[in-house]
């Protein structure tokens, strides 16, 4: 068997397992890759000899511990290959996909934790899209909690100076920080700034007053 | 029918309320919080309807007690018909409390205030798209103008809908919003709130805790960033849609003043000298008109009436009472209420917060807290209610120790009575000097050894606009109104228990008991410890008390001047009164009411002693 074959049946189950919370029959497989239930028996008979799937009673298909590392792989390559391909490339989803299904074979694991983070970074920065990247694409899960963040803070820049938000440390404030509108993408200005590093920023039109550590836990780009 | 008014801070809710409803406002406390509701009722087409002015909020899903309050009250329907009150000038971040207003499905009719401002600032508001994009009515008003006000009630009455906008969120909070509603029949706002960690049903809690999980881990972000994010998106794109950008007529930017450290910072002094200079001047001329009236007419009438013993005390305990209550706490207060109305409707206390942040932060507080403490120079029981503004607990432990010690009106009473009157003006601000000192001392203390942690200050800066002497009048008198009912009560009550002490001989009892202590330590007379006793029901008492007491009005001639000052600094100290300690309890509980209690009769005491040994 084809090993783009072998990844393409392991992605298919484990993508059918997450779906639907249960292993796939035969008949639920071969439904799925469009392929006749036969073929598909005659493949599982293969797959069941190189250790990535086990037979259970009433034909359902259970991943093995090696299989089942194989195919999430597979799916988060697919995954971030078709948000690049779409998101940042702009191709349509279906075009997108077909490719991705192609160059989720060939593709190292560095090249996608690469690809992961330039993604993700995109996207903070006011992308306002999520795609379906997701998963260990390296940065913490939680942008709030995120302390490696390299980004300046917005108490590092002066007064007159346009920022636009990149991420919010800590939680401490953050949720009223969102309600006034600091949320990642958005553009600001800071209209005042004392020396001890107070800050009025104009953020959707309203002046918001923060004081020193709230200010210096928010992250930011520096924008014309 | 109850019709509520709902929208962020300082949209000029306040106004159009006020101008729905004439003065005849009613606060009604909501239950089991601090928060005060103002309600008021109208009489249009012969049918009565109650309007309610919610506290303004930037958001429905944050803990703070109004946002807590709002939530509650939308979730309960406790209105038949939203009032949505957006502010013109801001009305992208306006529309984003709105999102949130229409998940809880209440029938709506939008109002965009401040078209006046919005028109200055070249803003033109396109109220027919906006109404087709919300699916609601909207009206365009000028409250400041009074414009389209009157459309208000019937619009509300007739046209209220359901919202048909609802916020596009993240297909994985799209799913996550239809597997609970499928497995656990939640509503859509119930949901939104479970997947933020908001809510009481521990089952979906649950669940939505951890599909929430899942959600950040794909995302790199927080659920609630997520869906701030979408609400934000949504309301750009409408702004966008209906706000058209004409040319902005210059204006003067009277903040490259107010915000600077210079001229900022003398500024701000200067404003709350004269505000507490006034105080003390008008209310000591407005309380000598108001006492001598009440005696002369009243009080002397009274006791020429020559009733029995023990009637005649308690009447008079009432009268003395009523006469503290309306001729002393009041011009003290109502004087201060009015100053302090009058800086809030300018919108300047958002200044002066954030320019006290650096200051306040060495007294381990922020900016914020700035408003709380000016508060307690007119009285301590609405600044430290006021706390609630502070985060943290710390924070908030730190400003009621530090509100204890401001010298509210009733004690500036006693250092104007006393103090100023037989020893000097000059010693009557060296009270306060030492006062000030002791503050910071003590919150250099407390932010070392107080548990918890800080936070910082996010305050949003208020327009500065000009004040509506109608609404600062409403305002004054609603703060008074509250005054009057939670201190006349007590008073009235403190005074007749205190009267019949007095009568059954059991206060002269007490003197002798502490006579060690008041003679010796302190080189008062006698009698001085029934005045400072009575100062711990109302501070203004210690003075009226020792002038009965020592039997002439004239004090000067009873105690020295070193006597009349040691007097007066112990008892400006000396335990904040009952009503204080009352409300410490119910914010903060019993543990810090009594740690505040005993620090500071143990620093009344001390720096009694101390004076005392430095004259003698």
């Amino acid at each position: 068997m084809l090993p783009s074959l072998r990844e393409d049946y392991l992605e298919a189950i484990q993508q059918f397992l997450e779906k639907n919370a249960h292993s796939p029959r035969y008949a639920e497989l071969a439904v799925t890759l469009g392929k006749p239930e036969s073929l598909v028996c005659s493949d599982m008979k293969d797959l069941v000899s190189s250790g990535d799937v086990s037979l259970l009673p009433d034909g359902v298909i259970a991943l093995t511990g090696k299989g089942k590392q194989t195919g999430e792989s597979v799916m988060k390559k697919h995954e971030t290959l078709q948000c690049f391909l779409s998101e940042i490339l702009g191709m349509d989803t279906a075009t997108a996909s077909d490719e991705a299904c192609t160059l989720e074979h060939a593709v190292s694991d560095e090249t996608i934790d690469r690809l992961g983070r330039l993604i993700v970074k995109r996207d903070g920065l006011g992308q306002h899209r999520w795609g379906k990247h997701g998963k260990g694409a390296g940065i913490s899960p939680r942008a709030e909690n995120d302390h490696d963040c390299e980004c300046p803070s917005i108490s590092d820049c002066d007064e007159g100076e346009n920022v636009i938000i990149h991420c919010i440390h800590g939680r401490a404030g953050a949720k009223r920080l969102l309600d006034l509108g600091m949320v990642p993408g958005e553009h600001a200005s800071i209209k005042r700034k004392l020396s001890d590093g107070a800050l009025v920023v104009q953020i959707k039109g309203c002046d918001v007053a923060l004081s020193p550590e709230i200010a210096s836990a928010i992250g930011v780009e520096r924008s014309s | 029918m109850k019709i509520a008014l709902l929208g962020n801070p300082g949209v000029g809710k306040s106004l159009i309320f006020n101008q729905l409803t004439g003065l005849g406002i009613e606060v009604n406390r909501y239950p089991g919080t601090s928060v005060c509701l103002e309600c008021g009722n109208v009489c249009y087409k012969k049918e009565k309807i109650e309007i309610i002015d919610l506290p303004g909020i930037y958001s429905l899903d944050g803990n703070s007690e109004e946002e807590l309050l709002v939530r509650t009250f939308l979730e309960h329907g406790g209105a038949e018909v939203i009032v949505a009150v957006l502010d013109a000038t801001k009305l992208e971040r306006n529309l984003y409390l709105f999102t949130q207003v229409t998940e809880f499905l209440p029938r709506v009719i939008t109002v965009v205030n401040m078209i006046d401002e919005a028109d200055r600032q070249g803003l033109i508001i396109d109220g027919g798209e906006l109404s087709s994009l919300l699916g609601v009515p909207v009206l365009l008003t000028a409250a400041s103008e009074g414009r389209e006000i009157d459309r208000i009630l019937p619009l509300a009455l007739g046209s209220a809908k359901i919202a048909t906008l609802q916020v596009p969120y993240d297909h994985h909070i799209e799913a996550a919003l239809k597997s609970l509603e499928k497995t656990l029949g939640s509503p859509r706002s119930k949901s939104l709130l479970a997947l933020q960690g908001i809510g009481e049903d521990r089952m979906l809690l649950d669940a939505a805790g951890a599909v929430a999980h899942e959600i950040e881990l794909r995302h790199h972000m927080s659920v609630r960033q997520i869906i701030a994010t979408n609400r934000h998106n949504l309301s750009r794109n409408i702004a966008t849609s209906v706000v058209r950008r004409g040319d902005r007529k210059k204006t003067y930017d009277l903040d490259s003043l107010l915000t600077r450290v210079f001229p900022g910072v003398p500024i701000l002094c200067a404003i709350l000298f004269f505000l507490l200079l006034s105080v003390f001047v008008i209310g000591s001329w407005m309380q000598e008109l108001i006492v001598q009236t009440f005696t002369t007419y009243i009080i002397v009438p009274f006791t020429a009436l020559e009733l029995p013993p023990l009637v005649e005390r308690i009447g008079f305990s009432v009268l003395i009472a009523l006469e503290a209550g309306l001729g002393i706490a009041f011009p003290f207060i109502f004087t201060f209420y009015l100053g302090l109305s009058l800086l809030e409707d300018t919108g300047y206390m958002t200044r002066a917060a954030f320019l006290a942040d650096r200051a306040m932060h060495r007294l381990g507080l922020h900016g914020e807290a700035i408003i709380p403490m000016v508060i307690g120079f007119g009285c301590t029981v609405p600044a430290i209610m006021s706390i609630r503004i502070l985060k943290t607990r710390r924070e908030q432990t730190i400003a009621a120790f530090l509100i204890s010690m401001v010298p509210c009106s009733a004690r500036t009473v006693v250092i104007a009575g006393i103090v100023a009157a037989f020893v000097g003006i000059f010693w009557a601000f060296s009270i306060y000097m030492i006062v000030f000192i002791l503050i910071i001392l003590t919150a250099v203390m407390l932010t070392r050894i107080t548990p918890g942690e800080q936070f910082g200050m996010i305050v949003e800066m208020s327009v500065l606009r000009r004040p509506q002497a109608r609404l600062v009048l409403a305002k004054s008198w609603l703060r008074i109104k509250e005054f009057l009912f939670i201190a006349m009560p007590l008073l009235i009550v403190t005074s007749i228990a205190l009267g019949l002490l007095q009568y059954y001989g059991v206060t002269e009892a007490f003197e002798q008991l502490v006579a060690p202590i008041t003679v010796t330590l302190l080189g008062l007379p006698e009698y001085a410890s029934t005045a400072l006793l009575f100062g711990i029901f109302r501070k203004e008492l210690a003075f009226e008390t020792l002038a009965v007491l020592s039997g002439t009005a004239d004090l000067g001639s009873v105690m020295t001047a070193g006597q009349l000052y040691t007097f007066a600094i112990v008892s400006v100290l000396f335990v904040p009164c009952i009503s204080t300690i009352a409300v410490l309890y119910r914010q903060l509980g019993a543990r810090i009411a009594i740690m505040i209690s005993v620090y500071t009769v143990f620093l009344g005491l001390t720096i009694g002693a101390i004076i005392n040994m430095l004259i003698t």
